[in-house]
């Protein structure tokens, strides 16, 4: 999965010989020390300035001059960039994206080696007028503004403005839907854009078939770069005719939070309103903002995010990224994300200027660890392929210029809107793989094998050299005492446990754990008035976290349950109560008694399974030689990864807000499903049937 | 720092153009904007305002929006003193605190003030984050405290509150003021870094380090992560 890393010999290098030695003129040739064949790239807010390199050089001095037009210096030359050999994985084509000018200006541009400390000569110089705010002026849709544009960025988009601006977008863009997914504790709107071509799918379910992408940009409300790139991203996806952004928006849909936390970002805090860091509480979703958008993944199914923020240590990359450590999240799903930013930021950032980076690059410090809590982390152990994106919040040593606060806040602002787009065609490109990676991830978190890690992250080797970057974020391997090797097959909460009054949440009022599993998506089966949560699910990984005596940050003390059957039994089974087959052989025909529940895992069934009126039935990397009947289930329905010899038949099952999951699995025999409330779904995975599949499963 | 459009051959000023040029670049999406979606106060090249420019001191000037840029000084002459505090980048923190904690709106109606504003860097160096996001949920007292320690009745120049040596802050502590080169120094702490906005009844002196009684929480590094 992991791409080739770019080997780029400088054939570029080789040319620009060739052409100096045949070159007949050698009295006025340039000393090999002055850089040469400067060229400067416009696009949305940077400029790409690269060049041929020179031997020996120790660095490279980017300076800028603003010019009229008649290249007439209108201010003074200023060295706005230190490339350094840190910066990109090919560093025989050295490329600085220049930022932080007021897009739309002219400029002139030279470079210059630096031999140690030595200044060489400066290229021949390179003038360009920059690419202005997109959209034509005088195009509607086009023509809208955000307020950090319109004020040069000397002000942030205030929240009026966010909302007036994407209703705007929303009423002259057949492609954006805005939803609101909650309010924030000060009743603030939560919103959302849902955009697609020619327009988006209708609902959340029509959505998530659609393989759809989200950005979260503004989580912490003093770090609001992101959310600034993410309003123009909008304007583009909405109004450009560009063949490239209809062609995403034609294959996915692209899910837009430009502010969960609009409370801190109106008083310019961290936290939310009450001071809880949003980015401490994904997984324990105390607070409302957090909770409408653990709740929006499940709804959507995002396959795909990124997660805006800014980070304070001025001698990193530009663009520091982390992938979801956390060890419980499917070695795919950490593969893919990888791949994401090594196999595509890192080479995509040395070609347009960008330096991308492993988020400890240049003294990341104790950073990037394994909490579940953190956004990255939780959408990995929901099997969602993501980044965390870091907008260096100062310029430092390798871009001086950004003493000028409008220069800092356009450099962090252009290169988010660089990498969500990138972001955008990695998915275009990658979604197969994505996908892939998806679907084994569910289903090994489903087979519920391995041990459980409560904290501790996979190791992140330093990228090879030449690498962006020189120390990779570190080890956090998990504890001792934070492992357990023997995972249960299932957590069991009493009533009071999961039903009852809590007060961590906003005001001292907490929601109920039932709605917290709820706003996750966990199947849970009440029997009596216990309730059990399954760990064969896809979020496996999490379900622990949350509910194990082990856990660091935790909503409750559940009981661990362990498996009930296993090894071969011979005969019929009648199941009563809460039965949990794991490694088993089950060789005759199984019936799951009214209030019941089946729960199974690297299990066989030899002889028919029949559940009437069962409080729940969970099979995952399974088998069943037989036909198999669900029907009348009252809480939760799940088949993943399994093989069955013979015909499926679910209906009449009412199970709530928890859709049946139908997903990866062979059916040897025709599959019916009628009468189910809500129907089943599959993930996303597709099922292969060997016959007819009919009404409410025909999609299945 | 308020320089005319004109365009030396060999400049001496170390920031971007000033130019007439940027200015109609500025007016043209402002008007789309206002008239699509509603917006904040429009930056206007208030001619009246752009005659009596007001004068500004100190390093951090050139860094801020001069010349016609939207948040120029003379336009904030004319902005009530909460708006022109929100056209000052580098004053988020201290802008923030003042609107949520209502401080400024407490004032009685009709009284000049003198805002001794600390900058987004002499936040960070003070308070941790946490610290601070503390502050402004959680403690709101000590928050009103904090900022009156940042407000003077009346509107000083910063000259003239050299010339007195002391000025006594809303939260009746008595500060001096003191002269150093070209700047002013403040109760042996703060030092203007850009002095003398001006704005409606107001005056606004940017200072680089926070006054008032609260301890340093903050480790230095600036690193807190996501």
């Amino acid at each position: 999965m992991r791409r080739q890393r770019p080997t780029l010999i400088a054939v570029s290098t080789l040319i620009a010989i060739t052409l100096t030695t045949a070159a007949p003129t050698p009295a006025n040739a340039a000393p090999p020390e002055q850089v040469n064949a400067l060229t400067a790239h416009q696009a949305d807010g940077y400029t790409t300035l690269a060049w041929q390199p020179v031997d020996g050089a120790t660095d490279y001095q980017i300076e800028r001059t603003p010019v009229d037009a008649d290249n007439t210096p209108t201010g003074a030359p200023t060295i706005v960039g230190i490339w350094r050999p840190n910066r990109q994985i090919n560093q025989h084509a050295p490329t600085f994206a220049d930022s932080g000018y007021n897009p739309g200006d002219t400029f002139q541009w030279r470079v210059r080696a630096r031999t140690g400390t030595t200044e060489q000569p400066y290229s021949d110089p390179v003038t360009a007028t920059t690419t202005a705010p997109w959209g034509n002026p005088t195009t509607p849709g086009e023509q809208l503004r955000t307020g950090w544009e319109t004020t040069h960025a000397a002000q942030y988009t205030s929240d009026t403005d966010e909302y007036a601006y994407t209703a705007a977008i929303d009423a002259l863009s057949d492609r954006v839907r805005v939803v609101e997914l909650g309010r924030t504790v000060q009743n603030r709107p939560i919103n959302m854009m849902v955009i697609g071509h020619p327009t988006p799918a209708a609902t959340p379910e029509a959505v998530a078939a659609t393989s759809p992408v989200a950005i979260n940009c503004n989580v912490h409300g003093n770090e609001p770069g992101d959310r600034e790139a993410c309003l123009i991203m909008a304007r583009q996806l909405a109004f450009s005719t560009d063949p490239r952004i209809t062609d995403l928006l034609s294959h996915t849909t692209v899910l837009i939070v430009p502010t969960i936390n609009g409370d801190g970002r109106a008083n310019n805090t961290r936290g939310n309103s009450t001071g809880q860091d949003l980015n401490r509480d994904y997984s324990l979703i105390r607070q409302p903002e957090t909770t409408a958008y653990i709740t929006m993944v499940r709804d959507y199914r995002p396959v795909a995010g990124y997660d805006g923020h800014e980070f304070g240590n001025s001698r990193a990359g530009d663009l520091p990224m982390l992938p979801p450590r956390h060890q419980n999240v499917a070695q795919p799903i950490f593969d893919q994300s990888q791949d994401m930013i090594e196999g595509h930021m890192y080479a995509k950032g040395a070609e347009a200027g960008w330096w991308a980076c492993p988020y400890g690059c240049e003294g990341g410090g104790n950073v990037g660890l394994s909490e579940e809590t953190i956004l990255r982390n939780t959408l990995g152990l929901k099997n969602v392929t993501n980044s965390l994106l870091e907008l260096r919040s100062s310029g430092g040593q390798t871009r001086p210029d950004e003493g000028n606060t409008a220069n800092n806040r356009r450099r962090k602002t252009y290169s988010a809107l660089w990498t969500f787009h990138q972001f955008l065609d990695y998915h275009r490109a990658d979604r197969a793989d994505i996908l892939k990676a998806r679907s084994e991830a569910i289903e090994t978190q489903a087979a519920n094998t391995g041990r459980l890690v409560f904290r501790g992250s996979r190791p992140i080797p330093a990228h090879p050299a030449p690498h962006p970057g020189d120390s990779p974020p570190p080890l956090d391997a998990p504890p001792a005492d934070l492992i357990l090797d023997n995972a249960p097959c299932a957590y069991k909460l009493t009533d009071a446990q999961y039903n009852g009054a809590r007060t961590d949440g906003p005001g001292g009022v907490g929601t109920t754990v039932a709605q917290r599993i709820a706003a996750h998506g966990w199947n849970v089966i009440t029997i009596g008035d216990e309730h059990y949560v399954p760990l064969n699910q896809p979020e496996r990984g999490l379900i622990p976290l949350l509910l194990d005596a082990k856990g660091v940050e935790k909503l409750t003390d559940g009981e661990r349950v362990y498996p009930t059957l296993t090894g071969r039994r011979n005969g019929p089974l009648t199941v009563t109560g809460f039965t949990c087959a794991d490694d088993a052989t089950i060789n005759g025909p199984v019936t799951v008694r009214a209030g019941a529940a089946l729960v199974t895992t690297a299990t066989t069934i030899s002889g028919p399974l029949t559940a009437t009126g069962a409080a729940g039935i969970l099979l995952a990397d399974s088998t069943v030689n037989g036909p198999v009947r669900i029907a009348t289930t009252t809480d939760a329905i799940s088949i993943i990864d399994a093989t069955i010899a013979g015909p499926v038949d679910l209906s009449g099952n009412t199970t709530g807000t928890d859709a049946p999951v139908l997903a990866g699995t062979t059916i040897r025999g025709p599959l019916r499903c009628t009468g189910n409330n809500p129907a089943p779904h599959n993930l996303g995975i597709a099922n292969t049937v060997h016959g007819p599949r009919t009404t409410q499963c025909a999609a299945l | 720092m308020s320089h005319p459009a004109t365009r030396p051959r060999h400049p001496r000023r170390s920031r971007g153009p000033h130019g007439a040029r940027r200015a109609l670049g500025l007016l043209l999406p402002t008007l789309l904007l206002a008239a699509c979606t509603g917006t904040p106060a429009a930056p206007r090249t208030d001619a009246a305002a752009a005659a009596t420019a007001p004068q500004l001191t100190g390093p951090l000037c050139a860094a801020l929006p001069t010349g016609t840029d939207p948040g120029n000084p003379s336009f904030l002459a004319g902005q009530p003193v909460d708006q022109a505090l929100r056209w000052i980048p580098t004053l988020t923190t201290f802008e923030a605190a003042l609107r949520t904690s209502g401080v400024l709106t407490d004032l009685p109606a009709g009284t000049g003030v003198t805002v001794l504003a600390p900058s987004d860097d002499a936040f960070a160096a003070t308070f941790s984050e946490d610290n601070w996001d503390d502050l402004m949920t959680h403690h709101t007292d000590q928050l009103r405290t904090l900022l009156k320690a940042h407000l003077i009745s009346g509107t000083h120049p910063i000259a003239d509150l050299t010339t007195a040596g002391t000025a006594t802050t809303l939260d009746g502590v008595t500060v001096t003021v003191t002269r150093t080169g070209p700047t002013a120094r403040l109760g042996d702490r703060a030092d203007t870094v850009c002095a003398d906005y001006q704005a409606t009844n107001a005056r606004i002196h940017i200072i680089n380090a926070v006054l008032g009684p609260l301890p340093v929480t903050a480790d230095g590094t600036g690193h807190r992560a996501h």
